[in-house]
C-alpha cells in the first residue's frame, strides 16, 4: 500500500462534492488513483471490471437512494471496504450502514484530507481483520464438527461390544440366565440403546449445523408414514399406559419429502409426547389441510402432559435444551431431538412450532410442502407459449420377485430412476419424483410430450435399458405401459397457466388411479 | 451336510469373538481375518460362503478389499455384508455400488443381521442353503 497507489472508486453525483473529495485525496499522504462515477449503475459496472482497494460512496445518487445504495454495493463487492460520504442529516442512515457491513462514514464538508486518508486506511485494515476473524471462526466450526463426527464414530466400537455381549448373555448363548439376571441385562440393554440413539443424534445435529444433512425427496403418502410411526411407538405408549391415536384427513394429496426423515421427525415428537404425558393421558397425531395455506400439509402431535412454560417454549428447539421440569429423569437424552427435527423440517421447506400451557399439555406442529405436479410440468408440457399437442403417461412398475434386502432394493430403485432419466428427452419429458407406495413395489411415471405411437419406441428403450440394470436382472419384474392424457382445448378460454393446471389435475388423477390398487384404501 | 462358512473381517478382537459366538450358535462355521491384506488371502484359502466386512481396517480398508474381491473371478461370487461403525449417509451407497450385498451400522441388531445372512447365502433349487 505504500508504494502502489491506492485504487479508489468514488461514487458521487454532486460535482462540487466530487471536486472537494478529489482535492482532499490529492492533498493526502498516500498516492491515489481515483476513478469517479456519478451513477450507481456505472459504479457497479466498474466493480465488475476491476476491484478497487476502497469505495467512497455517496448515499443519494440519481439512480438509487439511501439504504438501497449501500446494500447493492455490498452485494456486488462483498470484499471491498466501503466508506460512506454522508450529508449532515444522514448520520442515522450511515450508522445503519455500519451495521450492515460498511466500514466507516464521513460527514461531507466536515473532513480534512488527513481524516479522509485515515478513514480509508482504517477501512481497509478493518475489512482485512474482519475477514481473517471470519475465516478463523469457520475453521473452528469445521474443526468442532469434524471432532464431533470422529467422537460419535469412535464411541460406536465399545458400544457395539456392550450391545453384542449383553445380547449373547440375554439369549442364553453363554449359559442359562436366572430371571433376575435377565432383568439386569435388559436394563443394560436399554441404556445401550439410549446411548446409541444419543450417538446418532450427536452426529445428526453436527451435520445439521454444518449444513451437511441431506434429504432425498420423493412423493410420500403422509397418512401411511404417520400410521407407521404410530405403530412403531405403540409398544412404548402401552408400556407407559398412555393412549396413542391418529386422525388423518383422507383428502390430503401426496407430500414432497424424504420419508425416512419425516418418519424421524414424527417419532421424535411422538416419543416426546409419551415421555411428558403421565399414565392415563393420551397423545394424538393429526394431519390436515389448511385453507389459508394451500401448498402445505399441517401435522400436529398433541399430548395431555404437563405442558411447557413460556420461557422453555422460546428455547425448546435449540440444541442441548432440556426442560428442567422433566418428570422422567431416566430418559433425558442429549436434548438434540427437537433441534434435529427443526433442521429436518426446515430443509423440507416447512416450519415447526409449539403451542402449550403449563398444566394443560402441548401441541407440536409442523408443515411439509405438498407435491405440486403443475410446477414440475410447466416447462415440459408447454412450448413456445402453448400447450403441447400430445401427452402420454408412461408407467414403469418394478416388483421384486422375493422379499428383498431393503437397502439393496432402494439402491436398485435409485439406479432405475437414473436410467429412466437417460431414456427420455429432458426438455420435453419429465420423470416424476419417485412415489413411495405400500410394500416394496416401486412405480415410476414419465410424462412424455409425444403420442402413443412414438411412446412405444420410448417404452422399448426403457425396457431394454432397465433390464440391464444391475440388481434388477433376476430379482425383479418389470412392467411398462402407456396411457394417453386427455388435454383441454389449446385455443379455448383458459390461459396457459390454467391449461397447465388442468393437465396437472388430470395427470394427478391418473397417477392416483395407477397407484390405486397398491396404496392403502385411505390413501390419496 | 456341512455348515456354511462365514469369513469375519474386523480388526476388533471383541467384535470378532461376539460374532463368532452368535454365528456358531446358529450353526455357521467361522474363519477370521484382521486386516485388508489377510482378508483376501483367507478368502482365497477358505473360500467362505459369505464375508462380513468392516470398513475401517488396517492394511487396506474395506473399500480396497471390496474392489479386490470384485476383480477376482472366483472371489467376486462371494456375497459381502458390510458391518461398520461408519454412518450410512456417507458410506452405504458407496459400499453397495462397490459390490456389497448389504450394509449394517454397528451396533447392528443381531436378529436382522442373521436374517440377512440367511437370505443372502447361495441356495440350491430346492431352497436348501449350499455349503462352500
Amino acid at each position: 500500500m505504500k508504494d502502489q497507489p491506492t485504487r479508489v472508486l468514488l461514487i458521487e453525483d454532486n460535482p462540487g462534492d466530487t471536486d472537494l473529495v478529489r482535492l482532499r485525496l490529492v492533498e493526502g499522504k498516500s498516492p491515489v488513483d481515483v476513478n469517479c462515477v456519478n451513477r450507481l449503475a456505472d459504479g457497479l459496472d466498474s466493480l465488475k471490471k476491476r476491484s478497487p482497494s476502497v469505495i467512497l460512496l455517496d448515499l443519494n445518487l440519481p439512480d438509487s437512494r439511501g439504504a438501497e445504495t449501500f446494500r447493492k454495493v455490498l452485494e456486488s463487492a462483498p470484499n471491498v471496504p466501503v466508506v460512506i460520504l454522508s450529508g449532515q442529516d444522514d448520520e442515522e442512515l450511515a450508522m445503519k450502514a455500519l451495521h450492515q457491513g460498511v466500514q466507516d462514514y464521513l460527514v461531507k464538508g466536515a473532513f480534512s484530507s488527513s481524516s479522509l486518508d485515515r478513514a480509508m486506511r482504517y477501512a481497509v485494515e478493518r475489512q482485512a481483520l474482519l475477514r481473517s476473524l471470519e475465516m478463523s471462526r469457520k475453521q473452528q466450526l469445521e474443526f468442532k464438527n469434524q471432532f464431533l463426527s470422529h467422537v460419535s464414530h469412535e464411541l460406536r466400537t465399545p458400544l457395539t461390544s456392550i450391545h453384542q455381549f449383553t445380547g449373547i448373555l440375554l439369549d442364553g448363548l453363554a449359559g442359562e440366565m436366572k430371571p433376575e439376571q435377565r432383568d439386569h441385562l435388559k436394563t443394560i440393554m436399554k441404556s445401550v440403546n439410549q446411548l446409541t440413539a444419543m450417538v446418532r443424534d450427536l452426529l445428526e445435529a453436527t451435520r445439521a449445523e454444518s449444513g451437511k444433512l441431506c434429504i432425498e425427496s420423493r412423493c410420500v403418502a403422509i397418512g401411511d408414514l404417520i400410521r407407521q410411526a404410530v405403530a412403531m411407538m405403540q409398544p412404548a405408549a402401552r408400556e407407559k399406559g398412555v393412549g396413542l391415536e391418529v386422525g388423518v384427513d383422507t383428502r390430503i394429496p401426496l407430500v414432497h419429502g424424504d420419508p425416512g426423515r419425516i418418519l424421524e421427525v414424527l417419532i421424535n415428537l411422538i416419543e416426546n409426547g409419551i415421555k411428558f404425558t403421565p399414565q392415563g393421558g393420551a397423545v394424538t397425531v393429526r394431519a390436515s389441510l389448511v385453507q389459508t395455506d394451500p401448498d402445505f400439509v399441517y401435522i400436529s402431535v398433541m399430548d395431555t402432559g404437563c405442558g411447557i412454560s413460556p420461557e422453555a417454549r422460546a428455547l425448546i428447539f435449540e440444541r442441548l435444551y432440556q426442560d428442567p421440569n422433566a418428570v422422567d429423569n431416566n430418559r433425558k437424552g442429549l436434548g438434540l431431538g427437537l433441534f434435529i427435527a427443526k433442521e429436518l423440517v426446515n430443509l423440507h421447506g416447512g416450519r415447526i412450532w409449539v403451542a402449550s400451557e403449563p398444566g394443560s399439555g402441548s401441541t407440536f406442529s409442523f408443515t411439509l410442502p405438498l407435491y405440486s405436479i403443475a410446477k414440475l410440468l410447466l416447462p415440459v408440457i408447454t412450448h413456445e407459449g402453448r400447450l403441447r399437442e400430445d401427452i402420454v403417461l408412461v408407467k414403469v412398475g418394478l416388483k421384486p420377485r422375493s422379499k428383498p434386502i431393503q437397502a439393496n432394493w432402494r439402491e436398485t430403485c435409485r439406479r432405475c430412476f437414473d436410467v429412466l432419466q437417460r431414456c427420455v428427452y429432458l426438455d420435453k419429458d419429465l420423470v416424476l419424483p419417485a412415489m413411495t407406495v405400500g410394500g416394496a413395489e416401486e412405480t415410476f411415471v414419465v410424462v412424455a410430450s409425444t403420442d402413443l405411437v412414438r411412446a412405444n419406441v420410448m417404452m422399448t428403450r426403457i425396457r431394454k435399458q432397465l433390464e440391464k440394470v444391475n440388481g434388477l436382472n433376476g430379482t425383479g419384474e418389470l412392467e411398462v405401459s402407456a396411457l394417453a392424457v386427455p388435454l383441454p382445448e389449446r385455443d379455448g378460454e383458459l390461459s396457459l397457466d390454467g391449461q397447465v393446471e388442468r393437465v396437472a389435475r388430470t395427470i394427478s388423477g391418473m397417477v392416483r388411479m395407477v397407484l390405486g390398487d397398491q396404496s392403502s384404501p385411505e390413501g390419496q | 451336510m456341512a455348515n456354511s462358512k462365514i469369513l469375519i473381517v474386523d480388526d476388533d478382537p471383541d467384535l470378532r469373538q461376539a460374532l463368532r459366538l452368535r454365528l456358531r450358535a446358529n450353526n455357521y462355521d467361522t474363519v477370521n481375518a484382521v486386516d485388508g491384506y489377510s482378508a483376501i488371502a483367507v478368502a482365497y484359502k477358505e473360500h467362505p460362503d459369505i464375508i462380513i466386512l468392516d470398513l475401517g481396517l488396517p492394511a487396506g480398508d474395506g473399500f480396497v478389499v471390496l474392489d479386490r474381491l470384485q476383480k477376482d473371478d472366483k472371489l467376486s461370487t462371494i456375497p459381502v455384508i458390510v458391518l461398520t461403525a461408519r454412518d450410512p449417509q456417507s458410506s452405504e451407497r458407496r459400499a453397495l455400488m462397490a459390490g456389497a450385498a448389504a450394509f449394517f451400522q454397528k451396533p447392528a441388531d443381531s436378529a436382522e443381521l442373521l436374517e440377512v445372512i440367511r437370505a443372502t447365502l447361495p441356495k440350491t433349487a430346492t431352497g436348501t442353503v449350499l455349503p462352500s
